[in-house]
């Protein structure tokens, strides 16, 4: 540990504000009051030649916001190589509970060059990135949306049943801590609806869509191509794209009967019709429509939005290993 | 509207509870529990971390607590890497335990040796 770097972290923990609990609250209201903090931020070196490399190393702790300017939105802790081809001024800026913040600049000088315009990125708005093929490009890692409103919006409608369907509503007892506790897929719509991420990857001729949640994917052909006659009944069913303007538009048929939606089962004659686009660069605008004729009378339609985060490239390994079977902890007989 | 608002409202409000892969129904979560100890390992996984930590009570007896965090994705949200908590560390942890009585709890924060504290 540098000196600098432990230095850091004494003034940090001077400055963190215990946060008093009132009698019988959560204890995440409790955590959601922790002030951030910036725990390093450093560049080495801090003088270089024109074409040389520096590292850019920060780290922060519980953070609300957090970005680097001119760089844009980032981690909590990360490193960057860069090249910067005139002296550079980066500022890490972070936002967090309790109105606190904190702010820290470094600079690194370029000999022969004077300071670059201060133009800060994040004031610069994007457009939305276009494939070659002119098609949006919805790559990208996404949040499952954040509150307000929850995982991307409010609660959605109930589905309108077919007389004699009801048995299709998922009713637990109180001991049952819900489908996702069993580590089995959730399938679509509902592999988006769980607090994990996901990662689009758009190529010329294929859609990837991969959760973080249990490592599921699907691999969609946007060529033209029709579902296969009769697919096996699987969890994530078969699913086939096209492009209408600038929506991409997934088909998906081929579901067993074992996922549920929303709070409903289904059957294997599960239809769903999935609508993807990209608002602005900071937003995939989600629309499912959900057909059932064994359960739904009408289509069922769930919309949610989710947020891109540019600071994530990549998703985490996700193995069920250390999953429990949290009855027992219930204490019921 | 208003009854809209207030299905809003409370869904906000049951947001953090519920961002985990399962509910919370099995720990007391209106009855926050601090415990201190000493961590014997950490389990740096999906879907949950868990560290596992000795706590002595008065007589000196040691009990082994399952502590239970949030998943990667959180935990990296909040500043948190692999090495943040370490074998051999004393650390406090405040959450809802099992209502079973088991040693057993969920952490919503962690004290760390040096008196940072953070989200879990």
């Amino acid at each position: 540990m540098t000196l600098a770097f432990a230095l850091a972290i004494a003034l940090a923990t001077a400055q963190q504000a215990a946060a008093p609990a009132q009698p019988g609250e959560s204890p995440y209201r409790i955590a959601g009051r922790l002030p951030v903090r910036i725990m390093a931020f450093d560049v080495q070196p801090r003088s270089i030649k024109p074409g040389d490399k520096v590292t850019l190393t920060w780290a922060a702790e519980n953070p609300q916001s957090i970005s680097i300017d001119p760089i844009g939105r980032v981690a909590p802790r990360g490193t960057l190589t860069l090249t910067p081809g005139a002296t550079t001024t980066y500022t890490l800026s972070v936002t967090g509970a309790s109105n606190s913040a904190d702010k820290r600049t470094i600079t690194v000088t370029v000999q022969g060059t004077t300071a670059a315009a201060a133009a800060s990125a994040a004031n610069v708005p994007k457009a939305v990135p276009r494939t070659p093929d002119g098609h949006p490009d919805l790559s990208g890692v996404y949040g499952y949306g954040q509150a307000p409103g929850g995982r991307g919006g409010p609660p959605p409608t109930p589905p309108v049943l077919k007389p004699g369907a009801e048995k299709f509503k998922v009713v637990r007892p109180a001991d049952d801590t819900g489908q996702y506790s069993s580590c089995m897929p959730p399938g679509i719509p509902q592999s988006f609806f769980v607090p994990y991420y996901t990662q689009i990857i758009q190529a010329p001729k294929h859609v990837v869509i991969a959760h973080e949640y249990l490592n599921l994917h699907r691999i969609i052909p946007t060529d033209g191509r029709p579902h296969p006659p009769d697919p096996d009944p699987s969890w994530m069913g078969n699913a086939v794209g096209h492009w209408d303007g600038d929506t991409l538009v997934v088909d998906s048929i081929g579901y067993n009967d074992k996922t549920e939606i929303n709070g409903y089962r289904h059957t294997e004659s599960l239809h769903i019709v999935e609508r993807f686009s990209r608002p602005d660069v900071n937003t995939l605008s989600y629309e499912a429509t959900i057909e059932d004729p064994n359960v739904f009378a009408q289509p069922w339609v769930i919309k949610r939005t989710f947020p891109l985060l540019p600071e994530y490239d990549a998703l985490n390994e996700f193995v069920c290993e250390n999953n429990r079977d949290y009855k027992p902890l219930f204490g019921n007989k | 509207m208003r009854r809209y608002l207030l299905a809003v409202a409370a869904a906000v409000l049951l947001a953090v509870p519920l961002s985990a892969h399962h509910s919370t129904a099995m720990y007391r979560m209106d009855h926050p529990t601090t415990v201190t100890g000493t961590v014997k390992r950490f389990e740096w996984t999906n879907p949950h971390a868990f560290i596992y930590i000795d706590v002595k009570d008065d007589k000196g007896n040691s009990t082994e607590w399952e502590i239970e965090l949030m998943s990667l994705n959180h935990l990296r949200s909040y500043g948190w890497v692999r090495t943040t908590v370490k074998p051999g560390d004393v650390i406090t942890c405040t959450g809802g335990a099992a209502k079973s009585g088991a040693p057993s709890m969920i952490s919503a924060l962690l004290k760390l040796p040096d008196g940072r504290e953070l989200k879990s």
